[in-house]
């Protein structure tokens, strides 16, 4: 069966080549993004990462002045760990202790420095209260 | 009452699965009685879904806290038009819409197309019963919004950020537009059951598509301007997840709209087209999914129900029995006509298929990243705004220019005289206007500045053709300009409401790029009576003001703004404290100025006890052309939905050629 090339072809053949190229072009230049990882999994990691957690008291500070500081551990499972967190910047309304947040940065010297303005909260849902609140 | 609309919803259920199976029946041995009875059943199932959203609404307005669903969304402070979006405010509220407007739809448009397409119909109503049935069985069996308890006292309330008009107006404009893709959908694959793969079934769903793709848009600058105005970060799309969700269906739907075109007028693309659909439909399934599952980290992180896994599996077999159809009938769907040339009309709309998808796969390959590298490195990484905002500009500038040069190229073969007739206008006023724009600086932003170039380009043709068009009205015998514009729009109003929409798109490229490449951001911490200035701007914060609503506390800090020595009034930033929910909400101060489309946007971070206020100042040039976007998407995508008979008998009349070239 001789079909003819149809010009179609080719151009969807180059446009995914072209594609292709693209995306390893910005694979090889942002290389990618940053894991996300809970406290527990932090360990002595120093790599720029996310941590999601879930935020543990005493709230100390001013994130304007010096840095919030607070502590994060995982949102769920045994593990006890907590990481304690410095942070600056903007503080989303939905920060308190016991909400899920996401912070980027670095462990330093056994602090996890977060990038200011890095604050992400993970409301357990946004259009609805939390299940706890509603049981409890 | 929390028995009627569970029954309803049963029965709702039933006549689905009637329309399905006696549907399927009638279609495959030619039945017209029973493909009757079935399209009665969707009709059916419309009313008795409209009976149980009757009875939630009800529930709603009358504080009904024995029900679940009330209780948990609402309270008794919350102001009724909030207490009527509650409707929309939870899961199981919001499957029920999804299940009201999709038998709606199913309804209206099995009742309006059964005269005229009636073996297609045939095949729609069992796959549009399938669909219905799915969603009444998640709201039977999964996720009821009728399941009740013992009454407390007051209702857990709406989280503040919701209780905004928007709340109003965003979620159900989104559904209008997830829901309605339903539609062409069930007619591609109503065109592969049957065998009638031809035009037909793009021309009786080419206003449905329209419609689902202007809603979601619509839907989409109102959830942007929502969290511009309300949810107070400075921004008004973070290629969250949830955004994200709504955006690659109306990626692949914009595609859809313009590949439509070159099928209906060169019988090309039908694979193409199909699979377009398909992804579509599959996406605002995805879309659904996402935002409902909570499977992917996300500031919007909804509730985590019990429905995520019926739902992949929907979307599962969704996919993979409408490829098992498409490979099917693959035979049927070999196009009779080829591409000419690479410099066409056809082909430009190739190219821009080829981008617009390949900027809805990499969003699409973003969104589910943090899942693949979780199953595969065991470790989920988040790709963050410079993934998106890098394939933004990649394939969105490219898709720009497109969008210029498309519509005036001719059909089949173009010839370089031609194209150089064309665009030599255009051309230069880009230039002329990326030279004048780097002088005036705004060189610091490469991509902004090309979007600005490319944007010139393109309103210079739009504006080209509508001077070309109404001369030759007028030529034609038009009395008076304005007459000769009118009837211009009037005679062509798909083709003329398609430059208004791309002109809305021109609007919303200068204005992104004007709040995104060139903002600037300042912050600072004043006590009262102290200023601080951005650009021309200087803030003086005057005092701070408490006081006391309905639902909330609302704190104030009031600021004088001046800019290069005149003064432009005064403008409120703060927060407030909801007593309910336990909550507190930024409420941002913003200054448009009516004549560059700038904004001052002033959030106040942090109050301190002794009246000192941190605030971070934005100035967004350009942003408010965004909004006006909106405004003119509405406005094309009215004049290229307003019912036109002489092009639907032209286009109707097309369609029977089966696959013959229309010579133009």
């Amino acid at each position: 069966m001789a079909r003819k090339a149809s010009p179609a072809r080719l151009v969807i053949a180059l446009s995914v080549a072209a594609v292709l190229a693209v995306f390893l072009l910005y694979t090889s230049i942002a290389g990618g993004g940053n894991p996300s990882i809970s406290p527990s999994e932090l360990g002595g990691r120093t790599e720029k990462v996310h941590l999601a957690g879930l935020v543990v008291g005493p709230v100390r500070g001013d994130a304007h002045a010096g840095g919030l500081r607070f502590a994060l551990k995982d949102i769920d499972g045994p593990a006890t760990a907590r990481v304690p967190v410095s942070y600056t910047g903007s503080v989303p309304d939905l920060f308190k202790v016991g909400r899920h947040i996401v912070v980027q940065g670095r462990l330093v010297d056994g602090v996890f420095v977060a990038e200011p303005g890095s604050m992400i909260t993970k409301c357990p849902s946004k259009y609805a209260p939390a299940e706890s609140d509603v049981r409890s | 009452m929390p028995e009627l609309g569970s029954a309803a919803l049963l029965v709702t259920f039933g006549l689905s699965l009637y329309a399905l199976g006696a549907g399927w029946a009638a279609a495959a041995q030619g039945k017209r009685r029973l493909a009757q009875s079935a399209q009665n059943a969707l009709v059916a199932a419309f009313g008795t879904t409209l009976v149980a959203s009757v009875v939630l609404l009800v529930a709603l307005l009358r504080n009904d806290f024995s029900f679940t669903y009330v209780a948990k969304t609402t309270s008794r402070a919350l102001p009724t038009p909030y207490t009527i979006s509650a409707f929309w405010g939870g899961q199981e509220g919001s499957l029920l819409l999804w299940l009201l407007v999709l038998t709606g739809f199913a309804a209206f448009a099995v009742a309006t197309k059964r005269r005229w397409e009636r073996e297609l119909v045939a095949w729609v109503t069992p796959v549009l019963g399938a669909i219905c049935a799915f969603f009444a069985f998640l709201l039977v069996a999964v996720a009821s919004p009728f399941a009740t308890q013992v009454a407390p006292a007051d209702g857990a309330g709406m989280t503040p950020s919701l209780q905004n008009p928007y709340m109003l107006a965003h979620p159900p404009t989104l559904y209008l537009g997830y829901v309605g893709l339903a539609i062409p959908f069930a007619f591609a694959l109503a065109a592969l059951l049957s065998g009638r793969t031809d035009e037909r079934w793009l021309v009786a769903t080419r206003r449905w598509t329209l419609f689902a793709w202007a809603a979601l848009g619509v839907g989409q600058l109102l959830g942007a301007h929502w969290a511009y105005v309300e949810v107070g970060w400075g921004g008004y799309y973070a290629w969250d997840p949830v955004e994200n969700a709504a955006l690659m269906p109306w990626l692949a739907a914009t595609a859809f709209l313009h590949s439509v075109m070159i099928q209906e007028k060169r019988g090309m693309l039908r694979i193409w087209n199909v699979l377009l659909v398909i992804l579509a439909f599959s996406l605002s399934l995805f879309g659904t999914f996402l935002t409902r599952s909570g499977v992917v980290n996300s500031i919007h992180s909804f509730t985590q129900g019990a429905i995520g896994p019926w739902f992949l599996g929907f979307i599962v077999l969704v996919v993979a029995v409408s490829l098992a159809l498409v490979f099917w009938r693959l035979p049927l769907l070999r196009s009779p006509t080829k591409l000419e040339s690479v410099v066409s009309r056809e082909a430009a709309f190739l190219y821009n298929n080829l981008l617009l998808l390949a900027l809805c796969l990499t969003i699409l390959w973003g969104v589910v990243y943090p899942l693949v590298s979780e199953a595969l490195r065991g470790e989920a990484v988040v790709l963050g705004r410079e993934y998106y905002d890098f394939f933004l500009r990649v394939f969105g500038l490219p898709l720009l220019l497109l969008m210029g040069i498309g519509p005036l190229v001719a059909w089949r073969r173009a010839s370089l005289r031609s194209l150089v007739t064309t665009f030599r206008w255009p051309t230069l006023v880009a230039l002329a206007s990326g030279v004048i724009l780097l002088a005036l600086g705004a060189g610091s932003s490469i991509p902004g500045l090309v979007a600005y170039t490319f944007s010139a380009f393109v309103a210079t043709t739009i504006v080209l053709e509508f001077v070309r068009g109404t001369r030759a009205r007028k030529a034609l015998g038009a009395t008076s300009w304005p007459g000769a514009f009118a009837s211009l729009v009037a005679r062509n109003r798909r083709r003329y409401g398609g430059y208004v929409v791309h002109a809305a798109i021109v609007l919303l490229a200068i204005g992104i790029a004007g709040s995104s490449a060139f903002d600037s951001v300042a912050e600072a911490r004043l006590a009262p009576g102290e200023s601080m200035t951005i650009g021309a701007y200087t803030l003086t914060y005057r005092s701070l003001e408490e006081r006391q609503t309905q639902n909330a506390t609302e704190q104030r800090a009031v600021l004088d703004v001046q800019r290069g020595g005149r003064e432009l009034g005064t403008l409120e930033a703060g927060k407030n404290a909801y007593t309910v929910e336990a909550q507190v909400s930024n409420e941002v101060g913003i200054r448009s100025d009516p004549l560059t489309g700038e904004d001052l946007f002033v959030i106040a971070e942090q109050i301190d006890p002794d009246g000192s206020v941190q605030f971070r100042v934005f100035v967004k040039p350009l942003v408010n052309l965004i909004w006006i976007a909106g405004g003119v998407f509405v406005l094309g995508s009215v004049i290229a939905l307003w019912p036109d008979a002489r092009e639907q008998r032209r286009l109707a009349a097309r369609a029977y050629e089966i696959g013959v070239p229309a010579a133009r």
